[in-house]
């Protein structure tokens, strides 16, 4: 169904990702691989190159072969491809085309010449089939990130493709979402279709019917921060305290009477939902987001400096050196070196930001919010999206030694073997914090987390007090 | 350029379901349009006139709220276009200029509070505009939002590591040229990013495709034709007697 043969590719700029080397792959009907690897080892650009979309939209340098359904990629047009390979990416927001749900699945049937009746059937089908019946009428763009996702599927699978390739499908989803999906596609491979599964989060996929794992090399490893690098200074003692806080965007109440505190030298991890308002919280703290209530820090407007999802939304100098000290007054070069030792930028001082790798960036703009060394801590929203399992622990490592040194580190995660290695994990619904406390208590509340819509998965490694 | 003028305030409008204008053919209503930009080019009298019969067509297609809030967020634009016409040439001028846009804001929220881009990507394939291009416009007309949201959320990624002036500063000292930098490298970045996202989503599902067959039908019923005649014979009313 699915055939490489000695598969290499190089981008034609070489400041883009490192490419790929595959020797063989083979995927019959039914059957499900998930190639495993770290950032830049070439999950994404294997996908691309399965589903056809390298070398007809991307113009680097292929060697090798892709056989689809018999079809060489290189060799038949893109839309015969796409009725073979159907493809999910990464970010489920970015491929919504229509302004339906219901558009968004017929806009592929389309495409196919199909029937009108057709249509009709297999759209009632796929709407069914993936609980979207409710929402076909709904913006595909203002759904949650899990309906997001099961829209993406659902627009792809209706096309029955036999081969189904999916890039990094569960980074954006929380652990319900995640569950539910891969609850879907253990239906697919059930059902004969092959799935190739590219993604960091392994652990969900290990219950899909006959898995095999095929891991990629470790080019893409991080490097590790030197030792005998000297740590942040130690800040006075301090307490954040948050009370009444009220947000309205629109007419919606995002956050109602919300309120906790937080002392100074911890990470903390907020846990929830799409939607519940992490990421409006995290504004509020930094003095972005327009809000009823106080927040204080040991009785002032609190310091925080935030990160936010996506870097490319704050890069725009030629070099990173540039990027990290622009407009910071009287700049301190100590913390500067020890800010790129830390994260691993040494190597790349003098490259133009925006053509660094997405987990470089998302250091580049750790960087950035550090520099300006926030007096009370740093706020993080969603920090191991897309990251892989080195530069997670290397943002541990950092979020604990700046914790070391008194300052309060805040961040928000679907990702619960990160949330477990916090200091206190605070479990958020609309209504409020449902549980808060060590990780190992609020992870063993099953009530709790079924009051969050939310699941601790069996996978998740036992976290003691 | 202050984005508290966007804030939580969505650039489209919503779809207005009681207006009968919403079951109207998305062609008639582009007739419409076509319609009353012509009428933008009457002298001041008869455009009068014609601002007063697309008053009462607001009113029947329960649309005036609508357009009223539309005119309402152009109120700055409008007033300084009205008094720079009526300084620099003379009041008439202003009257007229003002009008116009009056009426192309107008026009222009009747159509989009009662079409969905799909429709309106329909109407124009029918139209024979190559697929291509009406996908594409579509595909933008459903996007403004997406924009000024990732628009906003750039301003404040800056403004939070101080590379843009607060709100109290901001008051203080106009823009530097460096802060404009700031926020466009950015937008153009995740705009790019963005349009090769969907170039790559819609190809994987067979966007080129020859056989492609649309699933939604259109047709012009009495109500549309209505319309259309409507629109032709007040235009050939206003610019001929």
């Amino acid at each position: 169904m699915l055939t490489v043969d000695h598969l290499a590719y190089r981008y034609p700029s070489p400041a883009q990702d490192r490419g790929l080397d595959l020797q063989a792959l083979d995927v019959q009907p039914g059957q499900c691989v998930l190639l495993a690897g770290p950032s830049g080892c070439g999950k994404s650009t294997l996908a691309r190159c399965l589903a056809g979309l390298i070398p007809h939209l991307y113009h680097g340098e292929l060697s090798g072969r892709v056989l689809v359904d018999g079809h060489r990629t290189a060799d038949t047009p893109l839309w015969q491809l796409s009725e073979r390979a159907g493809m999910v990416f990464q970010n489920p927001r970015a491929q919504m085309l229509a302004a339906t749900v219901e558009d968004e699945i017929v806009f592929g049937l389309e495409n196919l010449g199909l029937e009108r009746t057709t249509i009709r059937d297999r759209l009632e089908a796929v709407l069914d089939r993936f609980g979207l019946q409710a929402l076909r009428k709904r913006a595909p763009l203002y759904l949650s990130g899990g309906e997001q996702q099961r829209v993406a599927l659902a627009a792809v699978t209706a096309r029955h493709p036999p081969v189904l390739v999916l890039d990094e499908p569960l980074s954006m989803l929380d652990t319900t979402a995640v569950e539910e999906l891969v609850a879907h596609l253990a239906d697919l491979v059930r059902g004969g279709t092959a799935v190739v599964i590219c993604e960091h989060r392994t652990e969900p996929l290990q219950r899909l019917p006959g898995l095999r794992t095929l891991p990629l090399d470790q080019a893409g490893s991080c490097p590790l921060a030197p030792a005998g690098v000297p740590a942040p200074q130690p800040v006075e003692p301090f307490g954040l305290d948050v009370s009444h806080l009220d947000v309205r965007l629109g007419r919606v109440t995002v956050l109602d009477d919300l309120g906790f505190r937080a002392a100074g030298g911890q990470v903390v991890a907020i846990v929830g939902r799409n939607g519940v308002g992490k990421t409006t919280l995290l504004r509020a703290l930094a003095g972005l987001q327009p809000h009823r209530g106080t927040i204080l820090a040991g009785g002032q407007r609190p310091d925080l400096a935030m990160v936010f999802q996506n870097p490319d939304m704050q890069l725009f100098n030629a070099t990173v050196r540039d990027e990290i000290l622009y407009k910071v007054p009287d700049p301190d070069m100590h913390w500067y070196d020890w800010l790129v030792n830390t994260l691993g930028l040494c190597d790349y001082q003098d490259t133009p930001p925006l053509l660094l790798s997405e987990g470089e960036k998302k250091r580049v703009a750790l960087a950035i919010a550090l520099m300006r060394r926030p007096a009370h801590g740093l706020l993080l929203d969603e920090p191991s999206l897309g990251q892989d399992a080195a530069h997670k622990a290397q943002l541990m490592r950092l979020a604990c030694s700046l914790a070391q040194a008194g300052r309060l580190v805040l961040m928000t995660t679907h990702d619960l073997s990160l949330a477990a290695q916090a200091d206190r994990l605070l479990l958020m619904t609309r209504a409020g914090f449902v549980a808060d406390g060590p990780p190992a208590e609020v992870l063993a509340d099953r009530e709790a987390w079924k009051e969050a819509g939310l699941i601790v998965p069996d996978w998740l490694p036992e976290v003691r007090p | 350029m202050t984005l508290s003028l966007v804030r939580n305030q969505p650039y489209t409008l919503d779809l207005v379901e009681a207006s009968p204008l919403r079951r109207a053919d998305p062609r008639a209503k582009l007739a419409l349009c076509l319609g009353a930009s012509l009428a933008v080019m009457l002298p001041l009298e008869r455009l009068a006139i014609f601002m007063g019969l697309y008053l009462l067509l607001l009113v029947w297609a329960r649309l005036l709220p609508v357009a009223a809030k539309q005119v309402w967020r152009l109120k700055w634009l409008l007033l300084a276009l009205f008094i720079v016409d009526w300084v620099a040439v003379s009041l008439d001028l202003a009257v007229i200029v003002t009008l116009r846009v009056l009426l192309l804001a107008g026009i222009f929220s009747l159509v989009v509070s009662t079409t969905t881009p799909g429709e309106f990507r329909l109407a124009l394939e029918r139209l024979r505009v190559p697929y291509r291009y009406a996908f594409s416009i579509s595909l933008a007309f459903q996007s403004i939002n997406l924009l000024a949201e990732e628009w906003r959320a750039i301003y404040e990624a800056q403004r939070s590591r101080g590379a843009l002036p607060g709100r109290a500063r901001r008051l203080a000292k106009l823009p530097r040229l460096r802060d404009w930098v700031a926020l466009t490298v950015p937008a153009i970045v995740l705009t790019t990013r963005r349009a090769w996202a969907i170039t790559e989503a819609a190809c994987a599902r067979g966007f080129d495709s020859p056989h492609r067959r649309p699933y939604r039908q259109l047709g012009m019923g009495w109500l549309d034709w209505g319309l259309v005649a409507g629109i032709a014979a007040t235009i050939a009313l206003l610019v001929f007697l």
